[in-house]
């Protein structure tokens, strides 16, 4: 299996006034394409500012960082965008939908940033597969949240990106809709072969995960 | 921009711009409309004046009459040239003259100071006269003593069609009523008129300075012909006579097309303050719109939208909304156009209609974009700020205006280019960069107060009153909207109360001169040989009476230092009246007390065979003109040269005699002339017009009461106009507050839950708001106060030269009315947030 992603003394400091506060230390990681990999840790260990850094949503202070072939460390925010538009595909805790947007629209709209045809043939198709062919038309504030995410889950794997990065995908949610959510998820990686960096408090779902790395005070342990 | 045709189709951007505005507007319904106030007033200004302009010019032969005009103003002419002329051409002969219309065989029987006209059967070459009942303009023509007069003589003299009335000493039969006529450009807009047929000229005495009488041969070429031709041939026939005047139609209605330019670059200028303050408010409200929508923005940053990418959705949004706005503003400007049509009929005669210039519709979209790029470049810059880490976090700060060297810059230079879209080609271009450079820095000072107060109040230490200290707190914390509030409301309440003062004042000086400056009657065409009995007659009627007799001689100046002036002074020099046709002018041995001599001395009384002209100051300075330079006078046919020996201080405002030409007495008495007086009675109601005119029936007498009663009536509708747009700047200022209101609305709303957690009861919360307005308003109305006093007063005394006072009334009123106004609209904006929900709040949904 081929290097999706690699990490090398990666860190990341946060200046609090004169203070400066170290989020991350000497992170150096590993991925390969269609892993799935879980980060779990503390609240406040760097969980996400780790898949911050990854999804170039965040500078790094110090170290390098590489997706497939561009060093994401060097490249500016506009290059780190083109990468994560066609590569990366995000999964946030609050969904995250746009609120005047319908649910097929917040789908289209990463299809139509690339280009894709027919964009909203496709969307529906995604959304039908995911059980909201009734919710086509609906604005976000008129799904309920399982419908919400799934409808975020869609639009992130809209362009089939080689990764999936999800912060807290079930966090916001109740566990029946939890697990469905957790399965459209692992279901979707494991038929497409995509790889899949979820941070996540919960044990379960971790453990779905087929690598599990653990962050404490700001290193991997 | 090559990046993003990269990353991104156009078609693309466009689609999400649509969507995004669709269902967004009402959230942006601010900026909607006040665009759309300030939009529609500029194209109201433009729409108005063009229809006017090209009414004008596709009149132009029927407002002069003619093809080309041929004046010979006094005398008759050369009627060999005139004769050659209606050999290739058509030739209508009119004759104009100033005399008395009098109501006869009633017990009080009223005199009114006319112009009338005396056409020939060819009348009127271009257009048509407006008139009734039918066959009345032919009947001038076939009978002998008969009249049309226009409809305000009929109705203040009471008419009725057949009814008499006497012109000197002859008895006429008004035959009909005038509503309108074509060649208007000749004539004074506010003036009455009559007309009658060309045989009235000999049942008249016409000789006289008084009666203004003025010889015109109107042309009109063969429609087969080629006009630049027949044009040249006359010119060409005329050239050695130094008596005439030519003209032609792009000449005609000159004075009134200056009138437009100058009103029409007033209000244009108001009209851009307007869009200024409502460029206030929509950077507030786009700032506002970015912050709702900041959840969204870090989305489609995280999807791998670029910052660019974004700002050119919401750049997009602005310009459909512009272009939108533009074509409804424009549109519906056409609709103001009957309404104005309503007094300019009435006024001038003119009919005008909506004209579609494509022109002017570029000029006022090219407005509204350079408004709404230099006060959108700060705002939508502000995405920068918003970070798509924000999502992981689950915090949204609100985003500032961002200003970078770079975009300071740009907004400079866009600024500089608005500004001369509204001096190049402007009436006075000076004035222009006046009234822009006064604007600003009104708003650097207003600026610099909201700074100052925050300063102040951020020392003041006060513990004992809580809604003191919060309304202290809310105007002085770190996203306060009080430099906003200042700025949008300093220049609104500081536009309205200048023109009110400038308003206010103006009356006064009108209604003050009748009693204290000016005389109640002018006297013009006193024979020679009737100076006598005119004397003798007034002071029998009041022997109190102020009267001042000054003679008069006609003259022109055909050379000033031997060369022709009308070779280079052009019409738009203020001072061209005096060269352009025959002037007044008198004599004096001493110099007149309210005609003060500022330069040079009065008559050498050594060299009497020599003529010497004392001059108008203001007149020397516009046509440049020195001392001891030579004007070359045409006097009753005889050309004689005389020297510029001082210079006087002549205020025609004053009412009373004043002559931009003043000749020495000694060489003067030599020169045949008649005199013109002034009357001023004791007792008004002891003279006798009537009487007077069965005296001497060739006197024309001019009541100022009546003159300046035309001339305030007119003032009158210019200001109430020229209120009424100031009174919508002022509205778009409330706009651009309850907009930046807004923009606190949601931290006013958690400030207000904070509140009710605390135990604060709805009375303080109100109470604070109320102190907040109060500190911010007193300083606002006193430093706009200062302003209007400062700006009323350079106009009044510098560009009218009139006296300014100050007026504590209409002050009063005004300020009190805009701060009530005010107060209403902020405590209606901030009513929603008196009552936050308390779990979505907390809960942060």
């Amino acid at each position: 299996m081929s290097t999706l992603l690699s990490l090398k003394k990666v860190n990341l400091n946060y200046q609090a006034g004169k203070a400066s506060i170290k989020v991350l230390q000497d992170i150096t990681l590993k991925t390969n394409n269609k892993e799935t990999i879980s980060i779990v840790g503390e609240s406040g260990s760097g969980k996400t500012s780790l898949i911050m850094l990854i999804g170039g949503l965040e500078k790094a202070t110090s170290g390098t960082i590489f997706f497939q072939d561009y060093e994401i460390t060097r490249l500016s925010e506009d290059e780190v965008s083109n990468i994560r538009r066609k590569h990366i595909g995000i999964i946030f805790q609050s969904f995250y939908l746009i609120p005047n947007y319908t649910a097929v629209e917040n789908v289209a709209l990463t299809l139509e940033l690339n280009k894709f045809n027919n964009p909203q043939k496709q969307a529906k198709e995604l959304l039908d597969r995911f059980g909201l062919k009734h919710r086509f038309n609906n604005l976000p504030s008129q799904l309920s949240g399982g419908e919400q995410q799934r409808v975020a889950i869609a639009r992130s794997i809209a362009l089939k990106p080689e990764l999936i990065l999800a912060d807290e995908p079930t966090g916001n949610l109740d566990s029946e809709n939890s697990k469905m959510i957790a399965d459209i998820l692992f279901n979707y990686v494991k038929d497409e072969g995509t790889s899949l960096i979820m941070v996540t408090h919960d044990v379960k779902l971790a453990n779905r995960a087929k690598r599990k790395i653990k962050i404490k005070d700001g290193k991997i342990v | 921009m090559v990046k993003l045709f990269k990353s991104i189709e156009l078609s693309l951007i466009i689609k999400y711009a649509l969507r995004d505005l669709s269902r967004n507007y009402k959230k942006i319904s601010s900026i909607i409309i006040t665009l759309f106030i300030s939009l529609f007033i500029l194209s109201s200004i433009l729409t108005i004046e063009d229809s006017l302009k090209k009414e004008l010019n596709d009149n132009a032969k029927a407002l002069l009459g003619g093809d080309l005009e041929i004046d010979y103003n006094r005398t008759k002419g050369n009627q060999e040239l005139i004769k050659q002329v209606t050999t290739f051409a058509t030739v209508s002969q009119m004759i104009e003259f100033s005399t008395m219309l009098s109501t006869t065989g009633r017990d009080n029987n009223k005199s009114l100071f006319t112009r009338i006209k005396t056409v020939d059967a060819k009348y009127p070459l271009y257009g048509e006269v407006k008139y009734k009942p039918e066959g009345a303009l032919t009947r001038i023509h076939q009978e002998k003593n008969t009249i049309l007069v226009n409809e305000n003589i009929f109705k203040t003299l009471k008419l009725a069609i057949n009814d008499s009335i006497k012109v000197q000493n002859q008895l006429f039969t008004v035959v009909g009523v005038i509503s309108a006529v074509p060649d208007v450009s000749g004539f004074v807009t506010f003036g009455d008129f009559a007309m009658a047929g060309a045989q009235t000229l000999e049942l008249l005495q016409l000789n006289n300075l008084g009666s203004f009488l003025n010889h015109e041969y109107k042309v009109r070429f063969n429609e087969q012909d080629n006009p630049n031709v027949i044009t040249a041939r006359i010119e060409n026939l005329f050239k050695g006579d130094s008596k005439v005047t030519l003209r032609y139609p792009e000449n005609s209605a000159s004075g009134l097309k200056r009138v437009i330019n100058n009103f029409s670059q007033f209000l244009s200028l108001v009209s851009i303050s307007a869009m200024l303050i409502a460029g206030i408010g929509i950077a507030n409200t786009l700032l506002s719109f970015i912050n709702q929508n900041n959840m969204s923005i870090a989305v489609q940053k995280a999807l791998g939208f670029f910052s660019l990418n974004i700002k050119a959705i919401y750049y997009l949004q602005l310009l459909i909304l512009l272009l939108i706005i533009s074509i409804i503003a424009y549109g519906l400007s056409f609709f103001l156009v009957p309404i104005a049509n309503l007094y300019l009929s009435q006024a001038l005669g003119l009919n005008i209609t909506a004209v579609f210039s494509l022109i002017n519709f570029i000029k006022i979209f090219l407005v509204g974009l350079l408004v709404l790029v230099i006060f959108s470049i700060p705002t939508i810059n502000a995405i920068d700020q918003v970070q798509a880490s924000n999502l992981f976090r689950n915090v949204f700060q609100n985003v500032q205006f961002y200003y970078s060297k770079k975009s300071i810059f740009l907004s400079l230079v866009l600024l500089a280019v608005l500004m001369l879209l509204f001096t190049i080609g402007s009436a006075r271009p000076a004035y222009s960069i006046g009234y822009f450079g006064a604007f600003f820095s009104c708003l650097l000072i207003f600026f610099l107060l909201s700074k100052f107060i925050i300063y102040c109040l951020k020392k003041l230490n006060i513990s004992s009153n809580i809604s003191l200290q919060t309304s202290i707190k809310n105007i002085t914390q770190a996203k306060s909207i009080t430099p906003i509030t200042i700025m949008s409301l300093g220049l609104g309440v500081t536009l309205l109360l200048t023109l009110a003062l400038v308003g206010t004042n103006f009356k006064r000086e009108i209604a003050k001169s009748i009693p204290e400056i000016a005389p109640d009657y002018f006297f013009l065409g006193i024979q020679n040989n009737d100076l006598d009995i005119f004397k003798s007659n007034i002071i029998k009627m009041d022997n109190s009476v102020d009267l001042e007799v000054v003679p008069i001689v006609s003259s022109a100046i055909v050379k000033i230092n031997g060369i022709d002036p009308n070779s280079y002074i052009t019409a738009s020099n203020d001072s061209y009246w005096v060269i352009s046709r025959e002037r007044r002018s008198s004599w004096v041995d001493s110099p007149p007390v309210d005609n003060p001599i500022i330069d040079g001395t009065w008559w050498d009384l050594t060299k009497p065979n020599r003529l010497q002209i004392s001059l108008d100051a203001k007149v020397a300075k516009d046509l440049n003109i020195k001392l001891g330079d030579t004007f070359t006078l045409n006097i009753y046919g005889r050309e004689i040269e005389g020297d510029i020996v001082n210079f006087r201080l002549v205020n025609y405002r004053d009412l009373s005699i004043n002559f931009a030409m003043l000749f020495n007495p000694q060489y003067a008495n030599t020169i045949p002339h008649e005199y013109l007086a002034t009357a001023k009675f004791k007792d008004v109601s002891k003279f006798n017009e009537s009487a007077m005119l069965e005296l001497l029936p060739s006197l024309s007498i001019i009541k100022i009461a009546d003159y300046l009663s035309k001339v305030t009536a007119i003032l009158n509708k210019v200001f109430i106009a020229v209120t009424l747009i100031s009174a919508i700047t002022i509205v778009i200022g409330l706009i651009v507050i309850s907009s930046a209101i807004i923009v606190q609305g949601k931290i006013k709303e958690f400030q207000n839950l904070v509140f009710k957690i605390l135990g604060f009861s709805k009375k303080e919360v109100i109470l604070s708001s109320l102190i907040e307005f109060v500190i911010i308003f007193c300083s606002v109305i006193l430093i706009a106060v200062l302003f209007a006093v400062i700006g009323s007063r350079f106009i009044m005394q510098t560009i009218f030269d009139l006296v300014w006072k100050f007026d504590v009334t209409i002050l009063f009123y005004l300020a009190s009315s805009i701060g009530l106004i005010t107060l209403l609209l902020i405590m209606l904006t901030n009513l929603k947030y008196l009552n936050p929900k308390v779990y979505p709040l907390i809960r942060n949904q």
